[in-house]
């Protein structure tokens, strides 16, 4: 039992939107806020503002709710909190930042709901609100240890002021907050009931199959669809312009029919004529070539300065160079591209998974001439983002579709299209350099981060092309006294976009894998020296201002330090069996992971995964179960990218067209792998990402160990076999 | 457009189609069906199996003449409340994130248990390798496919 007038913090604030919701002449609900509805049989809908992909905000944001309301999460219900219910920037979802930015708010919905509750109940026994506790959906009177349900108070409840004040739990309280539950749509999806976006039927709808220009900045010359009218069930062939930043969406031709099938049996009878443009001949090999060269020159941007590199002197005895590349990656998500619009006059409604909804909104105002008061947003269940729909130049498609037929339009993209047309994870090359003194210790460390930059597709004018977000400086995190990076753009004429951990992704493996190099090189153990380099370095921050984000390497090399242990890095190892290592801080999601590999060598370039163990500092941990589904996760998604994940270019086209060129980890590849969280009460970080990024570096130093260094993903490339 | 019997999950239905319809697309556009999934049109993914004749099948490969006097069950059909051993273990072990693969996942295993009730480790990897899971759920596939074999066998 947790008592309001138990410890705590007190936070003096007023949600949005509060005051019209609190009370209802019919009394039927009570709706402090717009978080949360009960009802007066108990029932409560917690509605979820970030959009659910998988990564289950719709289970760990409701708990952070119903904890501080102290409800029974039996009766909980989640909900998708209606697009316009709450500021902007509530919806959006991205960044693993939902748990940390809602964290403090939705504690405080909840204990609002809770005081009011209990207010309400103190009136009802004509008692101080001190003498009342609330436990389970139920509020006590402590002095008779009389009880009444929150459903008995939902009228009283409704009438009593918001309190502009609450005392939310000291976390020792918590009671559902750091307990295991499991998805709140788990029964939907074993059901098939789950309404994903894909799934959503709008009355007189129809379908659209889309053919789009096959190279970026190019236009349509003609179309003709005359054998496409023979399918039946075709409606018409509509056309429509592209646009540029910061969503460019190719030109198109749609082929609307009466169902999914004949628009995509009609659109394959399309003949178009297309004017690619003038980029049209390039090719991602040659992009390679071109980083690399650009890798050797002076970065066109520096991004951290700390000592002089440049009054060292350098010699092949006392200095190491090496260069690590990364190509393209889609996001493949199961559930295909698909959107729904409908436009009527100057009205436009829309359907769908949007990570991002209010900048697709900004930008359909800007695109489509709509006023942002005359756009409706119906967002849906996504099956699978990884920050493929941060993106949203599928919504523009459709409501330039639905601009020339007056119904509803259903686009689906096919998975050649899916794979074909979307923003990829930057390629990326790296030029790393450490030097050292007699002693064999680090001096220096230099790494050029060579990039097709997402920003630069964002913002052509854009002041700083680099990726903000955990670029090479932020995640740089041992110390050295000389330390020098820097980035340069490369223009390539396919588009980008942000995939899951992306550019921690990018420069992890080149900084985890390099530090093991290093340390191979001046023959020192690659654990003790990285912890090594942690130990006694003061907290890392990126600036003074409120944005500022910072790092505690102690918590770098506390998860390293677990993972190793609990791999039995310093037990005796069987023959062909080799350990490799990787941590990091993924500083933007105040989070802290290692991955320890364990593989066992069963012929030249040919090796099985033993073991994986995941380290994580990832604060107070709201679902564990969600956790460890996102680390468990996050090792598959990554030893995808590291096996075999790679998008290339030939004449400004993606060569891949689906699961056969692109393929996905499979389930007899998926290694063993255990979890271990460091527990302790700092804030709550986000989880959904931190599970990457020391997985290529950590499996790539196993095979070192073994003789095999790799600085160039992925693995396939490279003669490798894996059973 | 012809017009077609079938047998959905002990259910009589009619629909007018044309006759090389994947019955992918009978099951979502016509028939409401959405618990079957599309997920790459090509046979590629296994996002939209189902059973036709107690066998698990791809039902972007099949077409709807060729189900006619077929029972065919999908996962709306497996059980309605989740009560079949393979969605109770699916339940336990909590393993969906997205859940969109998921029923791919369960209508293939059903197949394969229909087919051999006690798979050796071999037959389950190379059966349920072809579905794709791209938030990595393996893990916990795995798990719930061993708690399945055991309920089916009690």
């Amino acid at each position: 039992m947790s008592s309001v007038s138990g410890g705590g913090l007190m936070l003096g604030f007023l949600l949005p939107g509060a005051n019209s919701l609190a009370s209802t002449p019919d009394c039927e609900f009570f709706q402090p806020n717009a978080f949360l509805r009960l009802d007066k049989k108990g029932n409560i809908i917690i509605y979820v503002a970030r959009q659910e992909m998988g990564q289950g905000v719709n289970t760990s944001l409701p708990m952070i709710v119903a904890d501080e309301m102290d409800a029974d999460w039996k009766k909980v219900k989640t909900e998708i909190a209606p697009y316009g219910s709450l500021p902007a920037g509530a919806h959006d979802t991205g960044g693993s930042q939902s748990v940390l930015i809602d964290y403090n708010e939705l504690r405080k919905a909840g204990a609002i709901a809770k005081t009011m509750l209990i207010a309400a109940a103190a009136r009802q026994w004509n008692i101080s609100a001190d003498k009342c506790a609330a436990d389970n959906g139920v509020v006590v009177n402590t002095v008779n240890m009389l009880r009444i349900t929150y459903e008995e108070l939902v009228c009283e409840a409704a009438t009593q002021p918001i309190p502009k004040e609450v005392i939310l739990k000291n976390p020792k309280d918590f009671k559902l907050i750091g307990k295991e539950q499991k998805k709140s749509n788990l029964k939907d999806i074993i059901t098939g009931k789950a309404k994903y976006g894909i799934d959503l039927k709008v009355p007189g709808m129809v379908y659209a199959s889309i053919e789009r220009c096959p190279v970026l900045g190019g236009s349509l010359i003609s179309v003709d669809d005359e054998a496409a009218k023979r399918i039946p069930g075709f409606i018409k062939t509509v056309s429509y312009k592209g646009t540029g930043k910061p969503m460019h969406v190719r030109p198109g031709v749609a082929v609307l029919a009466t169902s999914t099938w004949a628009a995509m049996q009609a659109r394959k009878l399309l003949k178009i004529k297309w004017d690619e443009g003038t980029k049209n001949k390039e090719n991602s090999v040659a992009l390679f070539t071109k980083m690399a060269i650009q890798s050797k020159k002076k970065p066109a941007l520096e991004k951290y300065n700390k000592g002089d590199i440049t009054k060292l002197k350098l010699s092949p005895s006392n200095s190491f160079t090496a260069e690590y590349a990364q190509p393209f990656l889609a996001h493949a998500t199961m559930e295909p591209i698909n959107f729904i619009a409908s436009v009527t006059g100057d009205q436009c409604e829309l359907w769908g998974g949007l990570q991002l909804p209010d900048w697709t909104v900004n930008q359909l105002v800007a695109d489509c001439g709509f006023k942002k008061e005359n756009i409706k947003v119906n967002l849906a269940l996504i099956g699978g983002g990884f920050g493929r729909r941060l993106h949203f130049e599928f919504a523009i498609e459709a409501v330039k579709i639905a601009q020339q037929i007056n119904k509803p339009v259903k686009v689906i993209w096919d998975r050649t299209e899916d794979i074909r047309f979307e923003g990829y994870r930057p390629a990326n090359y790296h030029r790393m350099q450490a030097s050292w003194d007699t002693k064999g210790n680090l001096q220096s460390w230099y790494h050029h981060l060579v990039c097709t930059s997402i920003g630069v597709m964002i913002d052509p004018d854009t002041k700083d092309a680099s990726e903000n977000l955990g670029g090479a400086t932020n995640d740089f995190y041992y110390e050295v006294p000389n330390v020098q990076t820097g980035f340069t753009n490369v223009d390539f004429n396919i588009n980008r976009g942000w995939l899951r951990s992306v550019e921690i992704c990018m420069n992890c493996f080149p900084i985890e894998s390099f530090v093991d190099e290093v340390a191979r090189k001046l023959k020192k153990d690659p654990l003790a020296f990285r912890l090594a380099l942690l130990d006694g370095r003061p907290m890392f921050t990126t600036g003074d201002g409120p944005g500022a984000m910072k790092q505690y390497p102690q918590r770098i090399a506390d998860v390293l330090k677990l993972a190793a242990e609990k791999i039995g890095y310093t037990q005796p190892r069987k023959k062909n069996h080799f350990i490799g290592v990787a941590t990091h801080s993924f500083i933007f999601a105040k989070s802290y992971a290692a991955h320890a590999i364990e593989i066992e060598v069963l012929a030249p370039k040919k090796f099985r995964i033993v073991r994986v163990v995941a380290a994580i500092d990832c604060g107070i941990v709201i679902n564990p179960d969600g956790l460890r589904n996102q680390m468990e996760g996050g090792l598959a998604f990554a030893l995808q990218q590291t096996l075999k994940g790679e998008i290339t270019i030939e004449n400004s086209r993606v060569v891949q067209d689906g699961f056969r060129t692109y393929e996905l980890l499979r389930y007899n590849e998926m290694p063993p792998v255990e979890i271990y969280t460091i527990k302790n009460d700092e804030e709550p970080g986000g989880v959904g990402e931190v599970g990457l990024p020391t997985v290529a570096p950590a499996l790539c130093n196993a095979l070192a160990a073994a003789g095999y260094r790799i600085r160039k993903l992925p693995l396939k490339n490279e003669g490798f076999e894996w059973v | 457009m012809a017009s077609f019997q079938l047998l959905v999950n002990n259910k009589s239905y009619t629909v007018e189609a044309e006759p090389d319809m994947p019955l992918l697309w009978v099951l979502r556009d016509l028939l409401d069906l959405t618990g079957t999934k599309f997920g790459c049109g090509v046979n590629t993914c296994g996002a939209c199996t189902v059973l036709v004749n107690n066998r698990s099948v791809r039902s972007c490969q099949i077409t709807v003449k060729s189900c006619v006097g077929q029972p065919i069950t999908t996962i709306e059909g497996l059980s309605e409340d989740g009560s079949h051993p393979i969605q109770k273990a699916w339940e336990q072990v909590a393993v969906p994130q997205c859940g969109y693969c998921q029923s791919g996942q369960m209508m293939t295993l059903a197949g394969l248990l229909n087919q051999i009730k006690k798979p050796s480790e071999d037959q389950i990897k190379a059966v349920m390798s072809q579905t794709l899971c791209r938030c990595g759920t393996y893990h916990r596939i795995k798990q719930a496919i061993n708690l399945a074999i055991e309920e089916v066998n009690k």
